[in-house]
């Protein structure tokens, strides 16, 4: 059995980029069994998702600690403590969606592709790049380019995206697919381990009721997740041009944006998730959005 | 590849239902969403209400059926509570549609993930249940329980129960019988004592009724349930034969030689098959018993599975608070008269609220057992909550931010 696991941000398309995957598996011929995980959170939030491959039928269900190939659809979660792409990775493939070269030191093969960059190329948007993820896990597992790219044109389909629109993603995927090299799954280091984590037990004992209710005592208890890093575009505003009306400060879902002493408007960063709210309302177009690249 | 989701909607499309009830909730909605896709598009011909709550949804489908229709809907925890006196009334109309639960935890503190707890809450109310562990189960399930409840012997509802996520948004390879090979096992529902197509002219009024005749009314679904397991077997033979997959009230698996049985429903049940096989290569013998069918409960099948087994783990996903798990009372009925019932039965709750169930807590449940059978541990009557270690620490950090001063265990 091989295992996959998948993460990215809600709305990134990584559960449809899951389900690609596991769609070509099938077509290869494997067992599959694909297993997106993700809460109550709205867009941005981490998600992960799990697809087991198999010549075998699958005995097996859940989440996946011991991946053999990690696919990390944002690159800013690769060292989010919640998202811990790395849990469990044994020295098999570690694909990154990322324009720069990730610095980290780990036994095992980091492959990466801007596929963020491809589908802005290819189909003007940041958010759809679930053809891309999806072609390169296919490619990684050495499925073949036809099977992947049916899989594309089946799932993209599945969830209603027109045939004009999956064209252009069948191109972001033919393109993602090339761009990757494949890898022989049964040499990865990583399949010798088991599915199984070996974690110790332990009793739970009665605490007082205001600890043992599932409620929130602190205040300001976001400020320990700085959600402004899942952002790719980028507002900037422009001092000449900003004439303090307010009416970004009073459209901007995540109160982020703020007026200062001079009268004009100002951006915190920590928090702005680069939802293009405020560069659509500004009445004056000060406001412009550019890619940002975040060094690893 | 189908999800559970789509493989329930497939289930219910194949089965040619004619009267879809609908309300959303997650993780059930993919099932009504695909629904009414297929009914405006033609492909189903099925009549869709979307209605304002689970209350009315439920009366609403059982209604339906009652004038005739194969009635379907589906819902999940807090649809499922908010519903839940209708469910008392469609199984005392003795109509038989059916309903899926996406199994889901009921708030406080709220979950989207899975806790068996809402569906056995539904345990008492007159519904058949079967349990899914697979994709395709949930589909040949769905069949399966129409011809089950329609059957002039039962005429009650069935309750078929997925896992939410692990069920409802896996997807897994399903295979789709065609509607013509289904319209041959299934046909279409002819109500042996419809109100709507009566050539004669008929009254039809609930009533008031005194103890003498509640009684009796109330022991006929009981009896009709309990001859539900026979027939079960009837129809289910005939699916076998059709389809080639054949199911039972339970299944068993490595269990013929071992001494040890872990008794689980649902989802979970893959996890720990997968388990059984890495145990035994450490040396314990060990097998699994899932459960099917929750009503009626197949006694005679648990304790002759149960036969020859020295230890028993019951793995409950779901928590009556102060007492334990739901099944492990259940089984403990099932073997309590047996000549040479097992020495040994511990509960363990696990899983909840979709927590990952590991290898470590599956050992552990098996070594516990084996303490308790060499006299090393106390036998208790109180579940186990399997909670690791990593558990502990996740839990600390979330008290760090809700701002709670806990030390830990
Ligand atoms: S909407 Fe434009 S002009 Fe008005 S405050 Fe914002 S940036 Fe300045
Ligand atoms: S892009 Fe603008 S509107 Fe959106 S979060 Fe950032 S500052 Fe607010």
């Amino acid at each position: 059995m091989y295992r996959f696991r998948f993460h990215g941000r809600g709305g990134q398309g990584i559960k449809t980029a899951s389900r690609i995957f596991g769609t070509a598996a099938f077509l290869e011929g494997f067992n599959a069994q694909d297993f997106p995980m993700y809460g109550p959170e709205r867009r941005g939030a981490p998600v992960a998702a799990y697809v087991r491959i198999s010549r075998e039928p699958i005995v097996s269900r859940g989440y996946i600690n011991n991946p053999d190939v990690v696919i990390v659809g944002d690159e800013t979660l690769l060292f989010d403590p919640i998202a811990d792409p790395l849990r469990g990775f044994g020295g098999g493939v570690l694909f990154v969606n990322t324009p720069s070269t990730p610095r980290i030191e780990l036994d095992g093969h980091v492959v990466t592709l801007d596929i963020t960059g491809l589908a802005l190329e290819y189909i003007g948007r940041t958010s759809a790049i679930s053809a891309g993820v999806g072609a390169v896990a296919s490619k990684i597992a050495g499925f073949t380019k036809s099977n992947t790219l049916d899989a594309v044109a089946m799932e993209l389909e599945e969830i209603g995206v027109p045939g004009e629109l999956i064209d252009k993603n069948l191109k972001l995927a033919e393109v993602s697919y090339d761009s990757v090299p494949s890898f022989d799954l049964e040499s990865l280091p990583s399949i010798e381990r088991s599915d199984f984590v070996d974690m110790g037990v332990v009793q739970v004992r009665l605490d007082d009721g205001y600890i043992g209710v599932a409620t929130i005592a602190n205040l300001g208890n976001t400020a320990i997740r700085k959600t402004g890093n899942w952002r790719i575009l980028k507002p900037i505003i422009d001092m000449d041009k900003c004439t303090g009306c307010k009416i970004c400060f009073a459209y901007c879902p995540d109160v982020s944006i703020y007026m200062g002493d001079d009268g004009k408007a100002h951006i915190n960063y920590d928090y702005c998730k680069g939802c293009l709210i405020c560069s659509s309302v500004c009445p004056f177009k000060a406001i412009t959005m550019v890619r940002e690249v975040k060094t690893l | 590849m189908l999800t559970g989701n789509a493989a329930a909607a497939w289930g219910a499309r194949v089965s040619d239902i004619d009267y879809v009830a609908a309300y959303p909730i997650t993780p059930q909605s993919e099932i009504v969403e695909l629904l009414s896709k297929w009914v405006a598009s033609g492909e189903l011909k099925a009549k869709f209400v979307e209605y304002e709550s689970e209350h009315s949804m439920i009366a609403g489908a059982g209604a339906a059926s009652l004038a005739g229709a194969r009635a379907f809907t589906a819902t999940s925890s807090q649809g499922l509570a908010y519903g839940f006196e209708n469910l008392f009334a469609v199984s005392g109309w003795r109509a038989p549609m059916v309903m899926v639960n996406v199994s889901r935890g009921l708030g406080m503190p709220m979950t989207l993930q899975v806790d068996n707890t809402d569906v056995f809450s539904a345990r008492d109310t007159g519904w058949l249940q079967l349990h899914a562990e697979t994709c395709q189960e949930i589909l040949d399930f769905i069949i399966l329980a129409y011809r089950w409840g329609e059957d002039e012997r039962i005429l009650l509802p069935v309750i078929v129960n997925m896992d939410g996520f692990f069920l409802s948004f896996t997807r897994e390879p399903v295979y789709i019988p065609s509607q013509e090979e289904v319209a041959d096992f299934l046909p279409p529902y002819e109500p042996p004592h419809g109100i709507a197509f009566s050539p004669e002219e008929l009254a039809y009024a609930p009533t008031i009724i005194l103890g003498h005749s509640y009684s009796y009314f109330r022991y006929q679904m009981h009896l009709a349930a309990l001859k539900a397991k026979e027939v079960f077997y009837e129809i289910a033979r005939e699916f076998g034969e059709r389809f080639g997959r054949y199911y039972g009230p339970i299944e068993k698996y490595m269990l013929d030689d071992a001494d040890i049985a872990i008794v689980s429903m649902n989802s979970f049940t893959s996890i720990l098959k997968g388990a059984v096989k890495r145990l035994r290569e450490e040396g314990y013998r060990v097998g699994v018993l899932k459960i099917n069918m929750f009503r009626p409960f197949p006694n005679e099948e648990v304790a002759d599975a149960l036969s020859g087994v020295e230890g028993v783990a019951v793995f409950d996903l779901n928590l009556s608070t102060g007492a334990g798990g739901i099944i492990y009372p259940e089984l403990l009925r099932s073997i309590y008269h047996m000549e040479s019932r097992p020495r040994v039965v511990l509960d363990f709750v696990g899983g909840l609220g979709g927590k990952e169930l590991t290898y470590g807590e599956i050992r552990f449940m098996v070594r516990k057992v084996v303490e308790a059978m060499r006299g090393e541990a106390e036998p208790t009557p109180y579940p186990y909550l399997l909670f690791t270690e990593e558990d502990v620490q996740r839990l600390a950090a979330d008290m760090e931010i809700a701002g709670k001063k806990w030390g830990g265990f």
